[in-house]
């Protein structure tokens, strides 16, 4: 028997070459090892951002220890002509050149391109092997020459009529410049079945359909990886090539566990090492915050902490955090700013004051931070006022320099929308046709285009358009599609960073971001500093300014008083619109239930309105044992094993799975997983939605569990709880820093509502609820809201008065649509002088354009010149700029008299509508009083009445619709009706939604009639059996065509992509919002 | 331009408005939303692209009830329906659509325009009592557009503007015309968003509002052109209508006091007509593409004869050339009898034609020529008797072209150059259908090493190959699941031992069929 022959393929694209390459670096390297190659080289196009995917893999196979060689590189495409040249580094200085070189290409591309010329290669040719594929002789003697020795030539065999005789003039060309011929497929996917999807691919590259493609395609399915033998076969002429695969692998000794991770020095002080430096700081701040001397248990912890910092050598990177935290606090206005994740809960970030919860005081065992066995990064994400992150990222760019600092990147992957909206372009159907497709992809939680979505489209799942589109976007979900930079993950390095990975230009100016996700950094264990933008930290810091400027009080986040009897009681009765995290309606909801009356309570709420506990089926067990309604039972093992040993896993939770971090040590004690598994585990959660390989560890979970004694059901629970936090994964140590915000902000609430709402509004746009709830909100809470007017607001809305109940709120100018910021400037500038006595007045000192003055005379701001608002707009519209310059005004304070125009009075109605098309609220009104009268002639109580109704009593209730729901599985529809008395939450089963869509879906006013429901905690529900369009009404309030269009941000019919909109960097929410749920 | 009316003759004005203009023409034309969808329930949306997302333009009846309107996004509609039938705005199709809508109007009055996008208004002034008054003359309208499908709304008045501003505003009938122009809701004014809002605001809801009010102060306010709409309303102020213009029809005619019989006269007749066409042409600045004459026989028998042209023209030569051509073609040699009393030409199709300059070399001429001779063979043999091969983009080589009717593919196509050197690697002729030849070959993929075709053995001496030709998997059913995609081809030059070259292909490789065939597609010169 013949030996097979040796080979491997090195000219392998991904699809990290972004619409070319057909198969996931990981099937590429699985498939090269199954077919028994001598290993496979990832070159994709100008970039490297899918080999740590593809290291990822060949550790799986067998990694360094194995007989499988696995090569990185990039192909490098020229923007001169000159053939693609692939290139591997064979040695780590020979990696760093090949990140320069893209680097270079690019920073002078714009963001997604790269643009490389020949010299450029020659110039950063040191340690890379090159093979040149193309038959240009010119550019071959170049490479030749200027890396003697390290140039092959690419050969292929790819069936295109002439093989035989470009073979031979390749082995011409070769010869004549003295390089070897190597044999390659040039593969671009893993197996010929995935012609279909790299066709598809083509036309969303050349944005033309199959039909029109022609020979854009490739005539045949060739370029797929071939086993050893066939390669031999075809290349039966040459077989030298075949064994130059072999020999050049033996020429490349690196592998990317070779890059080796510095931290910057400048943290640390000349004289000092890292780890002294450390824990100097940290001393320093325990000293302050016990003057007296660390207590015993501290100082237990904080020992642990610092021998495993040491052992793990982490010292620097706590001192990179504390850096950038120090700095957010030395600027004026100093920035707020607050850690979270598993190591800021850590006493050394307490000391350092980096996270301001006491991790003793709180119980947080350190070991839940950094553990030994487990190769786990440490994870600090540092919160930052999002409308000053930027300046920290400046300041980090500053600090270290661009080749040293540079943010992570994101890969996009299609999703769901995206992906029918492409793949049915190729496939030559309508924009009409995918609209409605990806229109009905409500929520986009699987990886998969269930056929009930298609069948709700109204498209038949048989008819084989729609079958193949289904089959192709699946096929095309889990693919990335380009490179965006992550929100805010930092990657800082002693040595150059772009010797490290290549760095990008981002779409926004003074950005660059790095080729690797955090998958890739965590796989390779380099470290990045998350600097994260928190609309809340904003808004607290306002609160805390207007607090001081107004003598009310001085707090910082560290000083505000704990566990206040007044906050807990405010939050137990679902009273929490404008706080952070327990806000939205399904938390409102579950307030009552859970009766918060201390922080830890709230980490609980905060984590368990999330997909993960209600997939898993946690959240009502949950509630009942904490309502004493069940008893408290910690699920056990079969001997021999210990039956308590899940207590220390699920002791705080009652015996209940909640957070992430759970169900990890759930999958270690109870399923015994090995810290390979373990880790292996934790990555997949952490890139569910990307590649959904948490599927694989469900019977070694469940499996595992069983054998060891434990129930299947409870098992297969823990599973899908893992499944539902790979969409979310929600840990502790982020629940517990997010809480303490949402205890913050309830507090802020509870004793400072006008100072809290004023900073909200400010703050704006961010949280669940619109201006008008807000201020509605302050004013059921007592609060005295003012109108806009020109001789008291600010652009910002700002607070009267002195002493802490006396305080009232006046709404800024931002409040008006449409005003500008420029001309509130002015207008306060002008007001300096003295109040502003006429209209005439403000024209001349405050010189306002026109349009300026129209806005303010539309939202009724001339209040204290006595004008109302009719007569205010009547007057200001007088001479139109283009017939009398304004400066007239001044020349003319007297216009010729006029008749008296006797406009009507403006009626309250009227006013209503006019403060809500301007302003967006209104201080003089709700529009359903105006209505009130009729409805309840037709037996329609109000909102605040049937809230008070008794359970399971028949009504007839009618509101504004503030925002509809439609959540998870989608059976059911939420819907928020407001009148002048409150409003009312009613939910509508899906099977009796198709018989009233049209109400329910259009509706602005709407009646509904069904019956109350109310919980023992006193959370009414009004389940609805019938909704009434009555939107005709509205018109009748004021006789105006657009009254209230505007419905809050939730309301997710109107914005169904709301969900997604949280993709940009500047408007990052850290969570997605949470999904409402009964 | 102001005309103050002389206040002799009363105007009176017919405003006729197409609140579902799009729709309604969609449902006409297409039948679209009707039987041809086979949803005869669904309503209908006509939107476009606006910012990235599909955006409703108008609606029919059927999904304005159902609460659908312009301006909507096609998200919310189908959130209301989902099985509603949408359709592209076509804002051409629309203004032609109105036009023609304009011109059936013009048997009721002579003076009629078009009030874009959805109106149109007739000066009845003195022409109403043709059809029993005013309220005839509405009768007959709304009868004659609900028959062809369009809804309308209709209303008189005394100035075009007040007409259509009750037409589109006013609760129907008009009772008071003067009354009820001055309850309708200041939009009709028709001034921008921002003075409609303000107006409202300041409580001057209706027409009657604003007009009590000193005219300055409303022009301080308002600008100028608010008081001329208003004074144009109420028929204080004239603004004249712009009627419809009609393009006269291309069509000439010769009459004869004594019927004509011989050939050279008539001869002289077509060309005279066809020099009148030319002129007229050469003033509107068309070709024609099409041109038919008739010739009406005096005992009332007519022929009549069409001929096309490739690139329009108007040269009377070359026309009257073809039309030589077109007679000697005829099955029936022309019978005169006793004389044609009447010739007429019409040109039915025409296309823009600039000025011809013929250049000094002459290149247009050449290409004139050849255009001359694909328009004369065409009339001689039938359009679809004269081909032009066209390329396609395609691997798969019998559909890699297609032949055209000559007169129809006017610009010879561009065929790919192959590489230089490089032996054709297609024949010039395919076989159709390939034809099936039993070869002796290596397996997988080895050449045939001799063949039998048409009973003849031939021994294969030089090859190359495969060239391989995978099928397009998109034209199957089910054809993107894997194994599903069809046959690959490998294609092989041979040459056999006598030098002759032919082009061969195994259809199929052996994975993906135990058996497969052998066939010749093609000889090489």
């Amino acid at each position: 028997m013949i030996a097979p022959p040796r080979f491997a393929e090195l000219v392998a694209a991904t699809n990290y070459s972004f619409l070319r390459g057909a198969s996931h670096p990981a099937q590429m390297v699985a498939r090269a090892h199954h077919m028994g190659m001598a290993g496979i080289g990832i070159a994709d196009r100008n970039t490297v951002a899918g080999v740590v995917r593809a290291h990822m893999a060949w550790r799986e196979v067998g990694g360094p220890g194995g007989a499988f060689r696995l090569a990185v590189g990039a192909r490098l495409v020229f923007a001169d002509g000159t053939p693609d040249v692939v290139a591997y580094p064979a040695t780590r200085h020979g990696w760093g050149r090949l990140t320069r070189l893209l680097t270079l290409g690019n920073r002078r591309a714009k963001k997604g391109e790269c643009t490389l010329h020949l010299p450029d290669l020659l110039d950063h040719a040191d340690d890379l092997l090159l093979i040149a594929t193309g038959h240009d002789q010119s550019a071959l003697a170049r490479l030749a020459k200027a890396r003697p020795g390290a140039v092959w030539l690419a050969a292929t065999m790819q069936r295109h009529g002439a093989d035989a005789r470009r073979l031979v003039q390749a082995q011409r060309l070769a010869a004549a410049c003295g390089v070897p011929l190597l044999a390659t497929c040039d593969a671009l996917y893993d197996h010929p079945d995935a012609r279909p999807l790299h066709d598809v691919l083509t036309c969303i590259r050349e944005g033309v359909t199959l039909a029109e493609a022609g020979r854009r395609l490739l005539a045949n399915a060739e370029r797929h990886l071939k086993p050893p033998a066939e390669m031999a076969r075809l290349f039966r002429a040459c077989p030298q090539a075949v064994a130059a695969t072999t020999e050049f692998l033996s020429r490349i000794d690196f592998t990317l566990d070779d890059l080796r991770y510095e931290y910057p020095r400048e943290p640390v002080p000349e004289g000092w090492q890292p780890q002294d430096w450390l824990e100097h700081l940290v001393r320093q701040g325990g000293l302050a915050l016990f003057p007296d001397g660390l207590p015993e248990r501290y100082r237990a912890v904080l020992d642990e902490e610092f021998r495993l910092i040491r052992y793990k050598n982490y010292a620097s990177y706590f001192l990179t955090v504390h850096d950038i935290v120090r700095h957010a606090r030395s600027l004026e206005p100093p920035i707020l700013c607050q850690g979270r994740g598993s190591a800021a809960n850590s006493l050394v970030c307490y000391f350092l004051g980096i996270t301001p919860i006491d991790p003793v005081r709180e119980k947080l065992l350190f070991s839940r931070f950094l553990s030994e066995e487990r190769n786990e990064p440490p994870d600090i994400d540092v919160d930052f006022e999002h409308e000053r992150r930027e300046e920290i990222m400046q300041y980090i760019y500053t600090r270290y320099g661009r080749e040293r600092a540079g943010i992570a990147a994101t890969v996009i992957h299609y999703r769901p929308r995206s992906a029918i909206r492409e793949v049915g372009k190729a496939l030559g159907l309508t924009d009409d046709v995918t609209a409605r497709l990806a229109s009905t992809i409500w929520g986009n939680w699987g990886d998969d285009v269930p056929e009930t979505r298609v069948v709700q489209a109204g498209l038949d799942i048989a008819n084989p358009i729609v079958a193949r589109l289904k089959t192709l976007v699946d096929q095309v979900l889990t693919f990335p599609r380009h490179l965006s930079q992550h929100v805010g993950g930092f990657v800082l390095t002693e040595t150059r960073l772009d010797e490290l990975v290549p760095i990008h230009n981002a779409a926004m100016p003074d950005r660059t971001f790095i080729e690797w996700d955090k998958d890739d950094i965590d796989a390779l264990d380099l470290m990045k500093v998350d600097v994260l933008a928190l609309g809340m930290l904003t808004a607290i810091r306002k609160t805390f300014d207007l607090l001081r400027q107004h003598e009310v009080a001085d707090l910082t986040l560290a000083s505000v008083p704990r566990e206040d009897k007044d906050t807990y009681t405010m939050l137990k009765r679902g009273d929490s619109i404008g706080t952070f995290q327990v806000e939205s309606r399904a938390q409102i909801a579950m307030l009552p239930r859970m009766k918060p009356a201390e922080l830890y309570d709230l980490v609980i709420q905060v984590a368990i309105v999330r997909p993960g506990p209600i997939q898993g089926g946690m959240v009502h067990p949950y509630l009942r044992r904490r309502n004493r309604e069940e008893a408290v039972v910690f699920p056990s093992p079969a001997p021999p094993h210990d039956p308590d040993e899940l207590h220390e896993v699920l002791g705080k939770t009652l015996g209940v799975p909640l957070f992430q971090e759970q169900a990890m040590k759930l999958a270690i004690v109870a399923a015994n997983f090995t810290p390979a598994q373990a880790d292996g585990l934790r990555r997949a959660m952490a890139t569910f939605r990307h590649h959904g390989t948490v599927h694989n560890y469900e019977d070694l979970l469940v499996d595992g569990m069983v054998t060891r004694g434990y129930d299947r059901d409870f098992a297969e629970r823990c599973y899908q709880q893992i499944k539902g936090f790979g969409e979310y994964g929600f840990p502790e140590s982020h629940a517990q820093a997010f809480a303490w915000l949402a205890y913050v902000s309830s507090w802020l609430k509870c004793h400072h509502p006008a100072a809290f709402t004023c900073a909200l509004l400010n703050s704006q746009p961010m949280g669940f609820y619109a201006p008008a709830q807000l201020v509605r909100d302050a004013q059921d809470h007592g609060v005295d809201v003012r109108a806009v007017d020109i001789n008291a607001s600010h652009w910002d809305s700002t607070l009267e008065g002195a002493g802490k109940d006396a305080l009232a709120l006046r709404l800024g100018l931002s409040r008006i649509d449409g005003f500008r910021k420029g001309w509130a400037d002015t207008l306060t500038q002008a007001r300096r002088d003295g109040l502003f006595a006429s209209i005439e007045d403000i024209a001349r000192r405050a010189a306002l354009p026109a349009a300026a003055l129209r806005k303010l005379a539309d939202a009724d701001a001339f209040g204290s010149l006595d004008y109302t608002r009719r007569d205010a707009l009547w007057d200001v519209r007088r001479t139109p700029p283009a017939q009398l310059p304004l400066f007239a005004f001044a020349d003319a304070p007297e216009l010729g008299r006029e008749a008296d125009a006797r406009l009507p009075a403006m009626p309250l109605p009227e006013e209503v509508v006019a403060d809500y098309q301007t302003t967006r609220l209104s201080l003089k009104g709700h529009p359903m009083q105006f209505l009130r009268d009729t409805l309840t002639g037709e037996g329609v109580i109000a909102c605040a009445a049937a809230n008070a109704a008794t359970d399971g009593r028949k009504v007839r209730v009618a509101g504004v619709v503030l925002t509809r729901q439609r959540p998870g599985k989608g059976n059911a529809v939420f819907i928020t009706i407001e009148d002048e008395t409150g409003i009312v939450n009613a939910l509508l089963w899906s099977r009796d939604l198709d018989k009233q869509r049209r109400a329910v879906m259009a509706a602005r006013l709407m009646l509904i009639e069904g019956s109350i429901q109310k919980s023992s905690e006193g959370v009414v529900h009004l389940m609805a059996d019938r909704v009434i369009d009555r939107t005709a009404m509205l018109d009748r309030v004021a006789d105006q065509q657009h009254l209230l269009r505007q419905t809050s941000r939730g309301d997710e019919i109107h914005h169904p992509q709301r969900s997604r909109a949280h993709g940009h960097p500047r408007d990052v929410r850290i969570l997605p919002r949470s999904r409402d749920f009964h | 331009m102001t005309v103050i009316d002389a206040g002799s003759v009363p105007r009176r004005y017919l405003a006729l408005w197409f609140p579902l203009l799009s729709a309604e023409r969609l449902h006409i034309h297409e039948g679209a939303g009707g039987g041809a969808t086979g949803q005869a329930d669904a309503p209908l949306v006509l939107v476009t692209r606006i910012k990235g997302a599909l955006r409703l333009r108008a609606v029919d009846a059927h999904a304005r009830a159902l609460g659908m309107a312009p301006g909507q996004t096609l998200a919310d509609a189908r959130a209301l329906h989902p099985g509603l039938v949408v359709a592209d705005m076509d804002e051409n199709a629309d203004r032609h659509w109105l036009q023609q809508l304009a011109e059936r109007c013009i048997g009721w009055s002579p003076r009629v325009t078009i009030v874009p996008p959805d109106g149109v208004t007739l000066d009845i002034a003195g022409s109403e009592h043709l059809f029993g008054g005013e309220a005839g003359l509405a009768a007959q309208a709304d009868e004659a557009f609900a028959a062809i499908g369009m809804s309308v709304r209709m209303a008189t008045a005394s100035t075009a503007q007040g007409a259509q501003a009750l037409a589109r505003h006013a609760p129907l009938p008009v009772v008071d015309e003067r009354q009820a122009l001055r309850t309708l809701p200041v939009l009709a004014l028709e001034l921008d968003e921002d003075a409609t809002l303000a107006l409202r605001r300041a409580g001057l809801k209706t027409i009657g509002d604003v007009a009590s009010r000193p005219a300055a102060s409303i022009a301080a306010r308002f600008g100028a052109n608010a008081v001329t709409a208003l004074r144009r309303l109420l028929g204080d102020e004239h603004a004249p209508i712009d009627p419809l213009a009609q393009p006269e029809p291309l069509h000439f005619e010769q009459r004869f006091a004594e019927p004509v019989a011989l050939q050279a006269s008539i001869a002289a007749c077509f060309l005279d007509l066809l020099r009148k066409a030319a002129h007229m042409l050469e003033q509107r600045g068309l070709g024609g593409r099409r041109f038919v004459l008739t010739l009406f026989r005096s005992d009332g028998a007519h022929h009549r004869l069409a001929i096309e042209t490739g690139l329009p023209t108007r040269d009377p030569a070359s026309v009257l050339r073809l039309f030589d051509e077109r007679i000697d073609t005829l099955a029936d040699p022309l019978d005169p009898g006793f004389g044609y009393d009447r010739i007429t030409l019409f040109l039915p199709v025409t296309e823009p034609l600039g000025h011809g300059q013929p250049t000094l070399d002459g290149d247009e001429r050449d290409a004139g020529v050849l255009a001359d001779l694909v328009d004369r063979l065409s009339t001689r043999l039938g359009t679809d008797s004269l081909c032009r091969l066209a390329p396609r983009d395609s691997h798969i080589p019998e559909q890699a072209q297609l032949p055209l009717p000559a007169i129809h593919a006017r610009e010879p196509a561009r065929w790919p150059t192959p590489p230089a050197g490089e032996p054709p690697l297609r024949p010039l002729f395919l076989l159709d259908p390939p034809q099936p030849v039993e070869v002796i070959a290596e397996v997988p993929d080895g050449p045939p090493h001799r063949f039998r075709w048409r009973r003849k053995l031939h021994e294969v001496r030089l090859y190359e190959g495969p060239e391989r030709i995978a099928s397009e998997w998109w034209r199957r059913k089910g054809g993107e699941l894997p194994g599903n995609g069809g046959l690959t081809r490998d294609y092989y030059r041979v040459e056999d031992v006598r030098g002759r070259r032919y082009w061969i292909f195994r259809h199929g490789l052996y994975e993906e069929k135990s058996d497969p065939g052998w066939y010749l597609h093609g000889l090489f010169a």
